[in-house]
């Protein structure tokens, strides 16, 4: 079998080719109504399963089928997308498949209308580990203490509140900071944001 | 090979001789059913209500029941070693062949069933990856260092887990050559020769 870059240069899944023939049952209007819907589930806007049904009663899907056709219809367009394909491309390597030239022009008419929001998307579920999710900040002067009568001294205190890589759960770590040290911290993480500004 | 009853389970299923072969098949199905489901102490009431018979001899009839087919099943024993098995119970030669049939149509499931109660490692769920390169840190700038981070989700029963873990490109290709070997190793005619003898 040819590569395909859709798959990204590589051979195309034997399940996606079988369904082909699943997804030409149906009309290529209707297919690109699914294409919608899935792609809404794509972006995790919320699939309406009710205008599925509907879409398919047409073509006599059975349950199976109705998983099936959004199953590669969900793979083709999030697998375009990933190796960011274009519309044309597509279309060629969709009919090398064996999908109709209707249904292949209403597919990538969807692909490329929602193009950037899938990749977008895509992006944002990327893996991230330990997500920043909340900074606050307090600043307090130390007057006393039991081992010094006058302390006079500024501190800062950090909250962080982060995703704990490996169960997803939020932690919250508190800091409390001298003013030489954050000092120090602030030019430290100034030099890291120059650095991020000149790559972007 | 034979199953050996206890003395207490002959007598949980000698109550089964003592109805019509009809209810033997209704507990039957209702063992069947507690073993794929969990069991349900409620209906022991009412059949024992509609028997005039006490609940518990409902009970022990049917846990009795469950017990004889998950041994059976367990062990895989032949038709011929089931019915000789059985045969010490003094049942009716219908009941007999009832417990057979419960036992031959039930055998493949109760065997699926089984073979998830052993212990098992967590096993793989998911692979989220990430290719990094590291361009500079606090104590070093204009560095060029790829990095690839690895989120392994991993399920054990009910429970989801996920180890990060992350490694440089050299390791990575190293780590993907050692399980080729190992996924090549099942193709090595020793293994095959095991795989055939075990089928």
């Amino acid at each position: 079998m040819d590569r395909f870059r859709f798959c990204g240069d590589l051979d195309c899944p034997d399940w996606v080719l079988a369904e082909m023939s699943t997804l030409a049952r149906m009309s290529s209007v209707k297919m690109k109504l699914l294409c919608v819907q899935v792609i809404k589930d794509l972006l995790d806007e919320g699939i309406d399963y009710d205008k599925v049904s509907k879409l398919t009663s047409d073509a006599k899907f059975e349950s199976g089928d109705i998983k099936a056709s959004i199953a590669v219809l969900s793979f083709i367009l999030s697998s375009a997308a990933k190796h960011d394909v274009d519309s044309d491309s597509l279309s060629s390597e969709l009919q090398q498949l064996g999908l109709p030239k209707e249904h292949t022009t209403g597919l990538c008419k969807s692909y490329e209308d929602k193009h950037s929001a899938l990749q977008e998307k895509l992006r944002e579920i990327s893996l991230r580990l330990g997500r920043l999710e909340a900074v606050n900040w307090r600043v307090d002067y130390t007057l006393s203490s039991s081992e010094l009568k006058q302390v006079n001294e500024p501190t800062v205190q950090l909250k962080l509140q982060a995703q704990d890589p490996e169960t997803d759960s939020t932690q919250t770590t508190v800091v409390t900071i001298t003013a030489d040290k954050f000092r120090v911290l602030l030019t430290e993480l100034k030099q890291a944001q120059t650095m991020m500004n000149a790559l972007q | 090979m034979l199953l050996v009853l206890s003395e207490e389970h002959k007598e949980h299923l000698g109550f089964l001789s003592e109805v019509d072969p009809a209810v033997v098949g209704e507990f039957g199905r209702i063992a069947v059913e507690f073993l794929k489901k969990g069991s349900n102490p409620k209906i022991y009431e009412g059949a024992a209500r509609k028997l005039n018979v006490s609940s518990e001899s409902v009970q022990h009839g049917v846990e009795g029941l469950m017990y004889l087919l998950t041994e059976s099943s367990k062990l895989m024993i032949s038709e011929v070693d089931f019915q000789d098995s059985v045969l010490v119970l003094g049942f009716s030669e219908e009941l007999n062949q009832l417990l057979l049939q419960l036992y031959l149509e039930n055998r493949k499931e109760i065997r699926q069933i089984l073979g998830k109660l052993a212990p098992s490692l967590p096993h793989y769920h998911n692979l989220e990856w990430r290719l990094d390169v590291q361009l500079a840190s606090r104590a070093l700038r204009h560095q060029v260092k790829p990095t690839v981070t690895l989120k392994l989700h991993l399920e054990d029963g009910a429970k989801r887990s996920a180890r990060v873990l992350q490694t440089d490109p050299a390791t990575l290709q190293h780590l993907i050559h050692e399980l080729e070997r190992a996924l090549a190793e099942l193709k090595s005619s020793h293994c095959r020769r095991i795989l055939r003898n075990i089928k």
